[in-house]
C-alpha cells in the first residue's frame, strides 16, 4: 500500500514563516534554485513521490540543517525544531521503504541528481542556506501532492 | 539611456500586496522628492536567470503596478524591483523580498447565503475565486488551491445574544433546534490549516426563523 507519514506541517510551516525573511535575505542569488529549476517538483509522477520525499528529507537532514547555523539564537532554535520534525518524519518514511512501499523510479532518481548538482554548484554554506530558504517550495509541493 | 547617475533617493517599502492572488506591487516615493518622479518596474521568477521588464509600468508616476498576470503561477516564486527617475537622475533598483503567491496572499471572507425553516437555518458558503486575467478565463476556486481549506461559522441568536461557533470542511451547514420567529445572524471566515491563512469574518447575514405552524 501507499506510504502515508504524518508530519506536523502546521508546526513546520509556522517555524519556517518565523525565519523565512531572515534566511532568504542571506541568499542573494535570484537566478538559481536548488529545488524548483530547471525541473519543478510538481512534475514528479505520483509513483515517484514517496521516494523523492524520502530523498529530500535525507538531503535536508544530512546536507542542509547542519550547515545553517546563524548568529541568531532565535533562528537557530527554529531551525533545530524543523530539523527534528524532518528527522522523525524520515525515520517513519524509512520504515515504509523497508516494506518496499517507496520505490525509486528513474524520474525521481534523475530529479534528485539535479537537486544535488544545483546544491554542489555552490559553496556549502550558501547552498545550505539557499536550500533552507526554499523549504516552502518543498512544503507547498508535499501538500499539493498529498 | 539618458540616465546620468543614480543619486536619487530610492523608492521605499517595495512589496507585493496580494488578495486572492491578485498580486500588486506597491512602493512609496523616494524621500523628499515631491512630484514629477517616474518609475519603471521589472520582475523575475525565482531560480530563472533573467529580469523581465513590465512595459505597462514603464515611466509611470503612480506607485503601484499590477503583476498578477506575471505571477499567476503559484507554484513559482518571484521577485520584483522598482527604479525611480527625476530630471535625468535615477535611483538604485529596489527589490521586494521573495514572494510566494501561495503563502503570501490574503484571502477574502467567503460568500454566505442563508435560508430558514421554523426551527433551523441552512447556510451555504462559497470560497472566493483566485484572481483571473479576464471574466472569460476559467474560474479557479481557492478551494482547489488550498486542499486544507475550512470554514469557521458564527451563529448569533439576536434575542438571547447566545453565539455558536462551527468549524466545517464542506460548504453547507444546517443549524437545527432553533426557536421559531427568532432572528439569527450568521458570519463566516475561511481558515486554511496549512499554510496557515485566515480570512476576516464576512459581514453578518441575518434571517428570522418562521413562526410556529
Amino acid at each position: 500500500g501507499a506510504c502515508r507519514v504524518s508530519m506536523s506541517m502546521t508546526e513546520i510551516r509556522a517555524g519556517f514563516a518565523a525565519i523565512k525573511a531572515n534566511i532568504q535575505s542571506r541568499d542573494p542569488i535570484r537566478t538559481l534554485s536548488i529545488l524548483s529549476h530547471p525541473h519543478s517538483l510538481h512534475k514528479v509522477q505520483s509513483s515517484d513521490r514517496c521516494c523523492i520525499t524520502y530523498q529530500l528529507f535525507t538531503f535536508y537532514v544530512d546536507k542542509v540543517f547542519k550547515h545553517c547555523r546563524t548568529e541568531d539564537s532565535f533562528v537557530n532554535r527554529k531551525i533545530s525544531s524543523i530539523a527534528n520534525s524532518f528527522l522523525s518524519a524520515r525515520r517513519r518514511l524509512g520504515q515504509c521503504r523497508e516494506q518496499n512501499n517507496c520505490v525509486c523510479g528513474e524520474e525521481s532518481t534523475e530529479k534528485f541528481k539535479q537537486i544535488l548538482a544545483n546544491y554542489e554548484g555552490l559553496n556549502v554554506t550558501s547552498a545550505a542556506m539557499k536550500s533552507l530558504g526554499e523549504l516552502d517550495i518543498l512544503l507547498d509541493w508535499m501538500e499539493k501532492s498529498r | 539611456s539618458g540616465e546620468l547617475y543614480c543619486s536619487l533617493p530610492n523608492p521605499r517599502n517595495v512589496r507585493f500586496e496580494s488578495i486572492n492572488m491578485k498580486n500588486v506591487l506597491h512602493w512609496s516615493a523616494p524621500e523628499g522628492t515631491g512630484d514629477g518622479v517616474l518609475y519603471k518596474v521589472k520582475y523575475a521568477v525565482y531560480g530563472v536567470g533573467k529580469w523581465i521588464r513590465k512595459p505597462e509600468c514603464r515611466n509611470i508616476n503612480r506607485t503601484w503596478c499590477d503583476l498578477s498576470s506575471e505571477t499567476s503561477d503559484y507554484k513559482e516564486q518571484y521577485y520584483a524591483s522598482v527604479k525611480a527617475f527625476l530630471n535625468g537622475a535615477c535611483s538604485d533598483w529596489m527589490e521586494t523580498t521573495r514572494f510566494n503567491p501561495l503563502t503570501d496572499t490574503k484571502i477574502d471572507p467567503p460568500m454566505v447565503s442563508v435560508s430558514s425553516t421554523d426551527r433551523s437555518i441552512s447556510i451555504i458558503l462559497t470560497a472566493p475565486e483566485k484572481w483571473k486575467r479576464s471574466p472569460e478565463e476559467e474560474s479557479i476556486s481557492l478551494l482547489q488551491v488550498y486542499p486544507g481549506l475550512q470554514y469557521n461559522v458564527s451563529v448569533l441568536n439576536k434575542k438571547t445574544k447566545k453565539r455558536w461557533f462551527f468549524s466545517i470542511s464542506n460548504n453547507t451547514l444546517v443549524v437545527p433546534w432553533l426557536e421559531p420567529g427568532t432572528a439569527y445572524c450568521v458570519s463566516a471566515q475561511i481558515h486554511v490549516t496549512t499554510p496557515v491563512l485566515d480570512s476576516g469574518f464576512s459581514k453578518e447575514h441575518c434571517i428570522t426563523t418562521l413562526k410556529d405552524k
